[in-house]
């Protein structure tokens, strides 16, 4: 029977959802740009080369093809295989082993297993065993693998810029113990980052009682030290917060985006997330209020939002801890009172949070965020003490009393002349250091600086004169080391892989400074366990250790703490208002990036390619501001008709300091700020690195790390080219997403179905179901499919970098971004709803859906993309010619397609504008074709992009080539892994099926990196899996759900948990307010999903 | 008038025709031959470095297969051993031998043995050796009677088409897992088929044909 594709219904009245302002203008170069197959430029060559090049090269290279099949074609290369001469223990060629280990970050550290191929390191997981783990890792920590393998990083010790051996930079560190110790260590400093490492506190411990007359600074660019300084002042002794979200009911935010600005986001997204996640209507969840500047992650997920200056913070908590002082029979201060009057126009707001928060005594939660002063964060205890929260959603761990001394004092003592030696480990502060210290140059007054680094970049090129020393720092993955998580529990560090270039640890140098005895790194960890383990069999624990990846009971134990009140009252008295910014006086705010952290992830093409989960902006940071300041400061964004994202570029004044940067509207950012992303705008670093973005770092002072008041925005000069994948596959607001209000849940429980379009005109689906045959085979035992719960998806885009390392999926540039080529199989939509200077923002992961129905397969001329009796919509590359057709049809627009060679592209070619013809063009001295002829594996890559990237390539992946279509495969290596390894367990035995009861059914990367467990993926023939008990609630719904595509991915809608006393309380989202709009029904009226009357008809018929 | 052609131009269209003829049959053999499946590698028999012979080794003195190749049951990979697996035996065993000079240089400098790779598959297909062996597929099936060969030759085809006559009707290749390094074992058909039959059913083989087995 021929069918007839159901109309796509179309918005009347404005769309739905929108992903950009452009989409919200509704323009109608955006309708021309969205009705296309693939964006502009994506498909056309647009560039410099003429037909004529074109030509030219084909017939070259038809020359050339045509000289190969004579030369080479006729015989196969002869190839060798090199065994072992001796096969090391325990080792089987072809069968990956894994280690467990740890990333340490600032003061924590994630605990990991790596995963290790023929000896190289080639994806990085979480460790699930660790007490305060769920196998959770965020985008750094996935991305942190690439690293290792950057051909960019130092290679070679130096002395005065020059290279020198190995042994020479070694033994000058021996002969500085020894001057030391003659010394005293007068005129030594150090200046490291912060680290929670025992090994490293002990080194110090020692250093500093050999060298009594040394000093020990820590400077972290982005520190959250903060945390730490308050409690100790708001408890009168040493002590760390540890916040347990997972206790709380009510959480309040200040500032504090556990999302993906703070530390730690992995643990406190899966503590959000847990009281996210609700089965059934009557379960209860959290309330997450949030007041902050920018839209983030934490601001995104938030049942209340609340838009303010970053200096205003302090003013709503002064009005909150005010309001719960009264409301908790206690009387606020006269300061606390005259602080929160600033903030008088959201008086109702306050208060009714604060008796929300009241009515939740000792079930929950109010934090404030690194960047506020130290007067927010005595105000938050000041308020969990009132509420009862100490030691249900809040901890104290002890903390070792630092003895450091901060970066501005280190440079006082530069300035006076009083440093002789300056060991400088880790950090790069001649390009992260305040401003106003002007590091590279403050840096030469010590006579003589070493510096352990893992780039030679910015701090480098200060650290060239002939007494400076720079020795290369190893990776993590290389190293001997150790650390504590943030519940204290100590964890290994252990290398998977020799130093690649012979690199040195931090514990290494220090040892060797100190002139102790025990300088190999691997024998400092182990001493400093001696002193942590209390096993009886200590060799026993130590293999424990490194085998589990963590100590066994080695967290810190919470202790009581007492309140004192004087000292925060002292600590709230001394602070004072701060004036309302205005647009002439902008508030700049300066914040960690989402992708590359305060700079150190700037030589990472992964990161640098994942778009900023709210932005969307590759490759660079903007300048962002609110859509009502840019109209006040008359700034027009506009585009041409190929969403050529054209922007202002402005300079920006701040006493007397500037920057200049493309500027780019934010919705939902507060009125009269700037945000400002730290870590781009490096002059000195990689090839991926180079040209990335401004450099924000020149506007921070000592004084005003975080942010800062007064700017002035220049009118722009001229406009800029941003590279963004915000526009990009456009769903032309349909019922995408669907979401709904606690209340409104309970009331109608099946919302989500009640979308639900009107069936198509026929039972039938549009595209044939290969599996309706399939399933009639006996012996299939497995149906795959995945469920995602975007109630508790925060959007902190770990999954794309985990999905991209598993796959092997290459980076294509700012300018193939920008031509809208990207490669990432998993991405994540974010979309705004309601109006833009306060919307509500929601985010989708959105990658291959397998289809059952799937429209991609009946195009395809040459069955390259096909169904597997699993339920795969599986992709086969050595058939696909690339007719690109299947991305065509495919409704969801998941499909990505190599436009290049991108995994043999050099690195320096990655910034475009375009690739340069192979006929002229000559890379290490040689002519590309003639090289490319010579070894078309390796393309055009030179000798050390080649050696090291290829050695992070998944070997159980195809590496894709030009010309070839791919997409999300549900990870079918893992599946086929899982399944032939069962084979293998099973022998002559029909025990061969996956099950969840032994733990047996593989994770896809995307479900083993997520923080929040919002990705489930299993066997949906089995009414038992976790899959399928998701699949059976009632949030459950499909996107697209008219087309009968019948996706084996289906979405949990998210339900929001907003205060109905509230003065911004909605009763509906914004998105299900449209829907009502357009659709002139709201989704309660329809209970079940609506059928079309022909469908009952010929139901009826039968 | 002279002529403008000489007289031998005549035969031109002729050789012309001919030649035509003669480069379309050869292009359209050449792409028939080398273009398709059939175009692999049997008969290859490249010298190896050291004269290893599998028929003294696996036949005369009834190695198992495994001795040597003992990740096969582990891994995707069946391993070419160590020198060191070699001189567990050659340190006793013509210890001496010239023929093995290389063995001992590698067992004693650690420089690899450089052996020829006769069996290769393309690198987007996945072959996995553990599940096939452990699941009653013999060495013998792909590599053919490897045990009476002196130098190693690529004795089947190893196409997609060879892998999926298998996957489609594995009854006829199956046999009992301890059965599997015997590879002079003849099974006559009969009994291969009932037998087959019964391991397919017993063991829910399902010998995938999805794109997906192989290729990912």
């Amino acid at each position: 029977m021929k069918t007839i594709p159901p109309l796509c219904p179309e918005p009347e009245t404005g769309p739905k959802y929108w992903r950009s302002l452009e989409q919200l203008a509704d323009t109608p170069e955006f309708r021309a740009w969205a009705e296309r197959e693939f964006p502009a430029g994506a498909s056309e060559l647009k560039d410099g080369a003429t037909r004529r090049d074109f030509v030219k090269i084909m017939s070259a290279s038809f020359l050339l093809a045509g000289l190969g099949a004579f030369g080479t074609g006729c015989r196969r290369p002869e190839e060798k295989i090199y065994p072992f001469s001796k096969l090391p223990e325990g080792y089987t060629h072809g069968v990956a082993q894994y280690f467990a280990t740890s990333m340490p970050n600032r003061g924590s550290a994630i605990p990991l297993v790596v995963k290790s191929h023929e000896g190289r390191p080639t994806k990085i997981e979480g460790n699930a065993q660790h007490p305060d783990s769920n196998g959770a890792t965020d985008t750094f920590a996935q991305a942190s693998i690439l690293n290792l393998y950057d051909p960019d990083r130092a290679q070679r010790f130096t002395r005065g810029g020059n290279t020198v051996a190995r042994e020479t930079a070694l033994d000058f560190l021996a002969q500085s113990a020894g001057k030391f110790a003659e010394n005293n260590g007068q005129g030594l400093r150090f200046l490291a980052e912060r680290s929670s490492s025992p090994s490293r506190a002990r080194l110090q411990a020692m250093l500093r009682q050999k060298y009594s007359q040394c000093q020990w600074a820590v400077y972290e660019p982005v520190t959250f030290d903060h945390h730490r300084e308050a409690s100790t002042l708001a408890f009168n002794q040493s002590v760390t917060p540890y916040y347990k979200l997972d206790q709380a009911n009510v959480i309040v935010s200040l500032d504090f985006d556990f999302a993906g600005g703070e530390e730690d986001s992995t643990r406190l997204i899966r503590g959000w997330a847990a009281k996210r996640k609700i089965a059934k209507p009557t379960d209860s969840m959290n309330r997450l209020y949030a007041v902050e500047t920018l839209m983030t992650l934490t601001g995104a997920n938030a049942d209340h939002r609340l838009r303010v200056a970053p200096s205003q913070v302090l003013a709503v908590a002064a009005r909150l801890g005010a309001e719960i002082e009264t409301l908790t029979g206690g009387s606020p201060g006269n300061k606390l009172v005259e602080l929160g009057t600033a903030v008088k126009q959201h008086e109702k707001w306050i208060t009714e949070c604060a008796k929300d928060l009241v009515a939740n005594k000792g079930k929950c939660l109010v934090v404030a965020g690194h960047r506020q002063p130290l007067a927010a964060h005595v105000i938050a205890h000041k308020i969990n003490v009132a509420l009862g929260n100490l030691g249900s959603t809040v901890l104290f761990h002890q903390a070792p009393k630092a003895y450091e001394i901060s970066i501005a004092e280190l440079a006082q003592d530069l300035k006076d002349g009083k440093v002789e030696t300056l060991v400088i480990l880790g950090g790069n502060p001649a390009y992260n250091a305040p401003a106003d210290l002007d590091w590279a140059k403050l840096q030469g007054g010590a006579k003589s600086v070493i510096r352990l680094g893992y780039f030679e970049d910015e701090t480098f090129q200060a650290t060239k004169r002939a007494n400076d020393w720079h020795l290369q720092q190893a990776h993590y993955l290389e190293s001997w080391g150790d650390a504590r998580t943030s519940d204290g529990t100590v964890v290994p560090v252990q290398p998977l892989i020799e130093p690649l270039f012979g690199g040195v640890t931090e514990i290494e140098v220090l040892a060797r400074l100190a002139g102790l005895d025990t300088i190999k790194p691997h024998d400092i960890v182990r001493a400093t366990f001696r002193t942590l383990s209390t096993a009886d069999d200590f060799e026993a624990s130590w293999k424990q250790f490194l085998h589990d990846g963590f100590l066994a009971n080695s967290a810190h134990k919470s202790i009581a703490v007492n309140f004192n009140a004087e000292a925060a009252n002292k600590a709230i008295e001394d602070t004072a208002t701060a004036p309302a910014a205005t647009k002439d006086k902008l508030e700049i705010i300066f914040h960690r990036d989402y992708s590359v952290d305060d700079g150190r992830y700037n030589n990472n093409g992964w990161l640098q390619e994942l778009p900023d989960p709210i932005s969307k902006m590759v490759w660079e940071n903007v300048i962002s501001i609110s859509p009502q300041t840019a109209q006040d400061l008359n700034l027009v964004i506009k585009d041409n008709e190929d969403m050529n994202l054209q922007v202002p570029w402005v300079k920006i004044d701040l006493n007397g300091r500037s920057v200049e940067g493309p500027v780019w509207l934010s919705p939902g950012q507060a009125d009269n700020t700037l945000g400002m992303a730290l870590g781009y705008g490096r002059k000195e670093t990689g090839r991926i690195g180079r040209n990335s973005g401004f450099d924000a770092y020149r506007l921070r002072t000592v004084a005003a790390p975080n942010f800062a008041s007064g700017a002035k925005l220049n009118p722009p000069a001229r406009t800029y080219q941003l590279s963004c994948t915000q526009n990009h596959w456009s769903m032309e607001g349909r019922p995408i997403i669907r979401e709904a209000n606690l209340q409104e849940y309970r009331d109608n429980p099946n919302f989500a179905k009640g979308m639900n379009m009107p069936e198509p005109p026929s039972n039938q689906p549009l595209y044939p179901n290969p599996l309706d045959e399939l399933r009639k085979k006996p012996n299939v035992m497995h149906q795959w499919g995945m469920s995602i719960d975007l109630g508790s998806c925060v959007g902190c885009s770990a999954c794309m970098v985990a999905c991209q390392s598993e796959n092997n999926i290459p980076i294509v540039g700012k300018e193939q971004v920008y031509r809208n080529r990207e490669m990432h199989w998993i991405r994540i939509d974010r979309y705004f709803t309601g109006e833009k200077t306060d919307p509500q923002m929601i985010n989708q992961p959105m990658m291959c859906l397998h289809c059952e129905s799937a429209p991609c397969e009946s195009v395809c001329p040459v069955n390259a993309t096909v169904h597997d009796e699993e339920g795969l919509n599986v992709m086969v590359y050595n058939r696909c010619v690339g007719t690109r057709y299947c991305s065509n049809n495919c409704p969801y627009k998941v499909r990505r397609f190599n436009f290049f060679d991108y995994n043999r592209r050099p690195l320096d070619q990655l910034a475009g504008p375009f690739y340069p013809t192979p006929l002229t063009h000559t890379t290490d001295g040689k002519l590309d074709l003639l090289r490319w002829f010579k070894d078309p594996d390796r393309g055009n890559k030179p000798t050390d992009e080649w050696d090291l990237l290829k050695l992070v390539k998944n070997p159980e992946v195809t590496v894709r080539m030009r010309g070839v279509m791919e997409k999300c495969t549900y990870c079918v290596q893992r599946i086929e892994g899982a399944k032939i390894t069962q084979k293998v367990k099973a022998g002559a035995s029909g025990e061969v099926r996956l099950t969840e009861t032994a733990h047996t059914i593989p994770k896809t990367a995307c479900q083993q990196a997520c923080p929040a467990e919002a990705i489930v993926f299993g066997d949906v023939s089995d009414p038992e899996s976790a899959v399928s008990k998701l699949k059976s609630q009632q949030r459950n719904y499909t996107v697209l759900d008219f087309l009968a595509t019948k996706p084996r991915t289906t979405y949990l809608a998210r339900i929001r948990n907003p205060n109905p006393l509230m003065p911004d309380f909605k009763e509906f989202p914004f998105s299900s307010q449209e829907y009502t709009a357009k659709n002139g029904h709201h989704p309660a009226d329809h209970g079940a999903p609506a059928a079309h009357p022909a469908t009952e008809a010929k139901k009826g018929a039968h | 008038m002279s002529d403008i052609f000489p007289k031998r131009t005549n035969k031109l269209p002729g050789l012309v025709i001919a030649g035509a003829l003669l480069v379309g049959t050869s292009v359209t053999a050449g792409v028939w031959y080398y273009f398709t499946p059939k175009y692999t590698r049997v008969g290859y028999q490249p010298k190896q470095p050291v004269a290893f012979s599998h028929a003294i080794h696996a036949d005369q003195l009834g190695m198992d297969c495994r001795y040597c190749h003992n990740g096969v049951e582990k891994s995707w990979y069946s391993n070419i051993p160590s020198a060191g697996t070699c001189m567990n035996c050659h340190n006793q065993v013509l210890k001496d031998d010239p023929k093995l000079a290389l063995v001992r240089e590698s067992a004693a400098t650690g420089k690899a043995i450089p052996w020829v790779q006769i069996h290769k598959t393309p690198d987007y297909v996945y072959f996995n050796h553990s599940v096939h062996v452990t699941r009653g597929v013999s060495c013998v099936k792909c590599h053919g009677e490897i045990n009476k060969m002196d130098e190693v030759r690529h004795a089947k085809p190893l196409s997609m088409g060879f892998c999926l006559d298998c996957h489609r009707n594995p009854e006829s290749q199956i046999r009992d897992p301890k059965d599997v390094y015997n590879l002079s074992l003849e099974i006559n058909p009969e009994v291969q088929e009932k037998m087959g039959k019964q391991f397919v059913h017993d063991w829910k083989v399902n010998s995938s044909q999805n794109c997906s087995a192989c290729h990912r």
